[in-house]
């Protein structure tokens, strides 16, 4: 076994496990908690497929300034107490059987599934120069384009979030 | 193309006119003179193209051709249509009326992605472009809670269809290395590769989502009935035919030759869907919640022309948009002037409003698919595209079936309006000019049903 | 002057836009001129057309192109009209029947406030119509055919204010639908087959050579569908219940629409398609059974009602019985002539009826009537002619017409003649059953009423007595073999529709046949007045009690249709409803004896609820696709 392997099945089960881990722990704290975990696990894969700066990006976005947030409305609103109410066992149980149903439809679907032998590329194909080039060059038009989603979130954030003033100057 | 630049700047143009104007009825003003504009660039596009080369800009990103280009130009200008009508009603959902409207022009710029895209990856941010928007003007009326519950409901369904969506485009990458849809009509249609076909049937468990197909269509009557009026409207039509545009290109370019692997799933969604929403329509008591129905059961019979494959198809689902997008933005505008949504507050309109009921029965018709209406072209296309198609006459038969019972809800309001005693109330006074656009959509609705080839001599 | 046939549905379709669109402004008399000038230019139209058609100098029908209506693949459908002699024909009695009903109306709506509103549906039913007749193809025909099931629809439920009037429509309506599928699903069917709607490419398909995979059993799918759609507008067993509750319309509509023109076109529809119907002898079967099935049935009922439209309308349902009898045994002509005779006598005895319910302040009912004659006598005696039309007597049109049905019912089957000849019979007697008690005897009715008996004004009556007049002389245009040898309407049909010519009857059989209906006739009419002389009206028992509440066929499709659809219904919408979703999730609960409280935390969750049905539904779809079907 290769150190590479060594390292990919320990970062797929820290990824598993602690992605259950934000399903089942009751604290909202300890659930943000472990998807920071999670999200450090898959950066720890992004670096094994040769995408340093896609892993980069995850922690920083995803584990630093996201889950911050998520942090941060979590205290504020002060809901690290255990209030989430129980759910009825009947419904825990359906969803755990509907779920492993459908677990067990798609494995036994792609269970005979080929797949595609793997390319080997160099191994620099992650690096920020190379991925610039290429979101500059094919994929320039998604790249483009998304500054419109954002915008538009952009938009949506202000419109739901800003206060309605109770006198109204703009009334027609 | 010029389209989506434009429908981008104009979006911001609308944007920044929210900081100059001190009053709304100007930038609904603005609107409508944008929106004039972008129906001007699309149709500048469209004489520009030529009908037998399809054109690919940006490496393949997009595939232009007069179909996409045609839907575009149509989907816009229902849009304008849309804005002349509810106008007015938009500006007194909130504060925000310019980025009200500037999320509408994104919305279109989604619209356009998605009749023309190439990659799947334009699929995904085409359809998030479209559905991001939507999010939020779901839940632009504040001040009542049933809006800010539709739109979260709206969103977090719409952020776990998104994941089924990756996941299908996902295993097509898998399976094929590629995301250019044109590349899967390689698959190999005896011996598929799972994975594809796994992609295939997530990829249409997403777009049964977006246009509200049975079992994906729980959330359609909660976000349609809690959303304001005046964005169901919009959120019920171009969005939804927009999509029903961007399921067919995939489906018929990509999977038509792998059709024998899907038909049948897509078929028992299309009758299911039938089902759910003409039998739950039949019981509603609310004229709002009914036509939240109604549209699931409408977007049944535009599921007719993707199963069908062929050009026909193609001809239907144009047909089916414009006609399904105008009557209902037309039954909406009514709507919206009544105080009570529900059927005894359409009681006696036509002592009091004789043109507002004569022009809802008009619509009413048109969806009900009686003859000399859009409405009733559009079926006969969607149904003779399936009949071409030839295996699936079972669906066609329990399709009519359907169509008789949708004539029964239908009418309901049409006897509130005519044969019941009562006084419906309006919400506002109907100005000379809701009147004139009223009997124009009307005039739509009655000339596209007498000659339906104005919209497809065009292609 | 074909050419001009557009003018035709033109002139009824801008009285109801003047009409309907000014129907709050516009004068009441004002808006009856109209609506009947309207009609009256469309029938001057037809005229010339008819005798355009009549020249012998004709050749085939005209196919006059609007416009493209459909081009999409390989299919056309234009928006066209074909002018032949059987559309021509229609056209004359559309259009002439339905000018002497808008004069009528004229006069008999007078009083009522939405006289303008009604003549803009009256001819909006007329342009509707005349677009079914004119149809150069299915399509077309089918436009038609929805238009005037609608305005049925509205006309039905004109006094609105009326609930029972209100559901009446909507019975009316929905029987339709029913039918108006078949009709689809034969059109689907044709288009499916043969890629075209148009009457000329398709009847020369069928009569070319069999196209590969096409058997013979398509062609009595597409007739048995097509069948289903004239049942339900033509008012045939099993979707007849519909006609006689359609009387809760004004008169004259009823007159118009549900005796002379709308029912009627079942009929035209199959002797339009009189081709197809040849090459499917069972279906042929199939319709004559259900004709004289229904023949027989709706006369037994109309022997024991009181209300006097309601005798009149199951005597319709019966004469369209006859009607499809004749089309049954292969006579198509015949049954075109005797839809002919019977607009004129049907529409005759519905606008008398007219008459007498205006004169007696809108009593229905023959109980309270009698001895109307002397004070209505254009009334007695125009109602009279229609009666011994329809009972065929010689002399009248209704003889000639039921007399040549009748013969080519012996010709094809001599049951079949029996069985007619029975329900022919009992026509005699409920017609004249009704006329005694209307006209003759006593009066029955309040004193207020016998003070107010009037004759009506001449706006009715004048309408009445052309009638009166074309309903004896209307049959002249048949006279039977036997007695010359020239048909003129037949002959005059021949280039559209011909009879599947069945071996002669010798002279003397038919003599013989003649002679036994025409005794039974009168004997019925004698043993009518003998009965009715002195009516009682005891309650009745038995069989009476039965037929007076028409065979409790209303009780049976409500008991069997509409009561369990109503409890699905109710269980859908318990079901479909969200609450009902919960109450499932809670019965389920319930029934585990799982704490209440815990399973009603559930319907907090309704996003998760609606994810949990999605992921259901996904699994179900990927099972399907994945293992179980690999089409």
């Amino acid at each position: 076994m290769s150190i590479y392997e060594i390292l990919f099945w320990f970062l797929t089960i820290m990824a598993i496990s602690s992605a259950l881990g934000v399903i089942l722990s009751r604290n909202p704290i300890t659930s943000v908690l472990f998807l920071i975990v999670t999200f450090f696990a898959i950066s720890g894969h992004y670096i094994l497929l040769n995408a340093q700066f896609l892993a980069i990006v995850n922690i920083i976005v995803y584990a630093g300034a996201i889950m911050v947030l998520f942090l941060f409305v979590i205290m504020l609103m002060n809901l690290n107490a255990d209030v989430e109410p129980q759910k009825g066992r009947l419904l825990q149980l359906a969803g755990v059987i509907a779920g492993g149903v459908l677990f067990l439809v798609i494995l036994a679907a792609l269970k005979s599934a080929t797949v595609l032998p793997l390319e080997k590329t160099s191994s620099d194909i992650g690096l920020i120069k190379n991925l610039g080039r290429v979101l500059f060059t094919q994929f320039v038009l998604p790249f483009e384009i998304s500054s419109v989603l954002f915008l538009s979130a952009m938009i949506g954030a202000i419109v739901i979030g800003k206060k309605e003033e109770t006198k109204n100057p703009l009334t027609p | 193309m010029k389209a989506i630049i434009a429908t981008t700047i104009l979006g911001i143009i609308m944007m920044f006119a929210g900081i100059m104007a001190k009053e709304k009825k100007p930038l609904t003003t603005l609107a409508t003179i944008l929106l004039v504009i972008l129906l001007g660039v699309n149709i500048w596009d469209l004489t520009n193209t030529s009908s037998l080369a399809p054109e690919s800009l940006f490496n393949n990103m997009l595939r232009i051709d007069r179909y996409a280009l045609w839907f575009n130009t149509l989907m816009t200008g229902c849009t304008l249509l849309y804005v002349l009508l509810v106008g007015r009603e938009i500006q007194k959902v909130g504060e925000h009326v310019a980025e009200y409207f500037a999320l509408i022009f994104f919305i279109l710029c989604g619209v356009y992605l998605l009749s023309c895209y190439n990659n799947l990856l334009i699929l995904f941010i085409g359809i998030e472009i479209m559905s991001i928007p939507q999010y939020i003007l779901a839940g632009s009326d504040k001040r009542n809670l049933k809006s800010s519950e539709a739109s979260l409901k709206y969103f977090l369904m719409g952020a776990f269809t998104t994941g089924i969506l990756l996941m299908g485009i996902t295993l097509l990458y898998g399976a094929t290395g590629s995301f250019n849809i044109v590349s899967f009509s390689f698959l190999q249609s005896d011996h598929l590769n799972t994975l594809a076909l796994a992609g295939i049937l997530f990829i249409m468990m997403a777009f049964s989502f977006k246009v509200s197909a049975a079992p994906m269509h729980m959330w359609t009557p909660d976000v349609y009935d809690g959303s304001p009026t005046a964005f169901t409207a919009y959120m019920a039509t171009i969005v939804k035919a927009a999509a029903f545009f961007a399921f067919l290109r995939l489906f018929q370019v990509s999977f038509g030759s792998l059709s024998s692997h899907w038909t049948f799933v897509l078929a028992i969604i299309t009758a299911a869907t039938l089902l759910v929403g003409n039998l739950t329509a039949v019981f509603q008591q609310s004229v709002k919640r009914m036509l939240a129905y109604s549209s699931i059961a409408q977007a049944g019979f535009m599921l007719f022309a993707i199963l069908a494959v062929n050009a026909v198809a193609w001809q239907g689902i144009i047909i089916y948009a414009v006609a399904y997008s105008i009557a209902t933005i037309g039954i909406f505008t009514v709507l919206m002037k009544l105080k009570d949504y529900t059927y005894d507050g359409f009681n006696g309109l036509a002592k009091k409003e004789p043109l507002l009921a004569f022009v809802s029965t008009i619509f009413l018709f048109s969806l009900a698919g009686i003859p000399l209406t859009a409405g009733f072209m559009a079926k006969y296309y969607v149904l003779q595209a399936l009949i071409q198609q030839g295996s699936l006459l079972w669906l066609v038969i329990f399709g009519l079936l359907m169509a008789s019972i949708s004539v029964y809800y239908y009418f309901r309001v049409i006897i509130a309006m005519y044969f019941k005693q009562g006084a419906a109330e309006l919400n506002s006074p109907v100005s000379g000019t809701d009147k004139f656009m009223l009997v124009f959509t009307c005039f739509l609705v009655i000339l596209l049903g007498i000659f339906p080839q104005l919209l497809l001599g065009n292609i | 002057m074909s050419q001009l046939v557009y003018l035709v549905p033109l002139f009824p379709l801008i009285g109801f836009l003047i009409n309907g669109i000014g129907w709050r402004r516009i004068p009441k008399s004002l808006g009856g001129v109209i609506g009947s000038l309207a009609v009256l230019a469309s029938f001057c139209v037809s005229l010339g057309i008819f005798f355009e058609v009549k020249d012998p100098s004709f050749h085939g029908p005209v196919i006059v192109q609007l416009f493209e209506f459909i081009h999409s693949g390989k299919l056309f459908i234009p928006f066209s009209f074909q002018v032949d002699s059987l559309s021509s024909l229609f056209l004359l009695i559309i259009t002439g029947v339905g000018f002497l009903i808008h004069v009528y109306s004229t006069a008999y709506m007078h009083d009522d406030e939405g006289m303008v509103k009604y003549f803009s549906f009256l001819n909006l039913f007329v342009f509707s119509m005349l677009l079914l007749v004119l149809g150069g193809n299915y399509l077309v025909m089918f436009i038609g055919w929805e238009g005037v099931g609608l305005c049925s629809y509205l006309l039905i439920g004109f006094w609105f204010k009326n609930r029972d009037y209100t559901n009446a429509a909507k019975k009316a309506f929905i029987m339709n639908r029913i039918g108006d599928l078949g009709f689809l699903v034969g059109m689907l069917l044709i288009l499916f087959n043969y890629g075209t709607l148009s009457y000329q490419d398709f009847f020369g398909k069928l009569q070319g050579a069999q196209p590969a995979g096409i058997s013979s059993d398509t062609y009595n799918w597409i007739a048995i569908c097509l069948f289903i759609g004239a049942t339900g507008k033509s008012a045939q067993i099993p979707l007849y219940t519909w006609l006689p509750d359609a009387m809760a319309g004004p008169t004259p509509v009823s007159a118009l629409i549900h005796a002379a023109t709308m029912v009627t076109a079942g009929i035209y529809m199959i002797a339009r398609s009189h081709v197809l119907y040849t090459l499917a002898p069972m279906t042929l079967h199939i319709v004559a059974i259900v004709g004289l099935a229904t023949a027989l049935f709706a006369a037994t009922i109309a022997i024991r009602q009181y209300d006097i439209k309601k005798v009149l309308a199951y005597s319709t349902v019966s004469q369209l019985g006859f009607m499809f009898l004749a089309l049954g045994v292969g006579a198509y002509t015949t049954a075109v002539f005797h839809v002919m005779t019977h607009a004129f006598f049907k529409a005759l005895l519905f606008l008398g009826s007219g008459s007498v319910i205006h004169a007696m302040g809108g009593e229905q009912d023959i109980r309270k009537m009698g001895g109307l004659g002397k004070k209505l006598r254009t009334t007695q005696i125009t109602f009279l002619i229609g009666c011994l039309a329809i009972s065929g007597i010689p002399g009248f049109s209704g003889f000639f017409s039921k007399d040549e049905i009748l013969a080519a019912a012996y010709a094809h089957d001599p049951v079949l003649y029996y069985l007619a000849a029975a329900a022919a019979m009992m026509t005699a007697f409920y017609m004249f059953r009704l006329y005694f008690l209307t006209f003759t005897g006593g009066f029955r009715g309040t004193e207020d009423q016998a003070h107010h008996l009037h004759e009506s004004p001449a706006a009715m009556t004048i309408p009445l007595i052309i009638l009166a007049i074309l309903s004896i002389i209307g049959g002249y245009v048949g006279l039977p073999a036997v007695i010359s040898e020239h048909h003129a309407l037949g002959s005059f049909l021949s280039s559209s529709v011909t009879n599947i010519s069945e071996h002669h009857l010798e002279a003397g059989t038919e003599w013989m046949l003649m002679g036994v209906s025409v005794t039974l006739s009168v004997l019925m009419i004698a043993v009518a007045y003998s009965v009715n002389k002195k009516p009682n009206f005891t309650p009745s028992t038995g069989l009476a009690k039965i037929l007076e509440n028409k065979w409790y066929v209303d009780e049976l499709y409500d008991a069997v249709f509409v009561r369990p659809i109503q409890n699905f219904s109710a269980f859908m919408e318990r079901f479909a409803e969200r609450k009902g979703i919960d109450g499932i999730v809670n019965g389920v609960g319930k029934s585990v004896r799982w704490g209440s409280d815990r399973i009603r935390l559930l319907q907090t969750g309704q996003v998760g609820f609606y994810i949990f049905v999605m992921v259901l539904g996904m699994i179900t779809l990927f099972a399907l696709g994945f293992f179980w079907v690999k089409l």
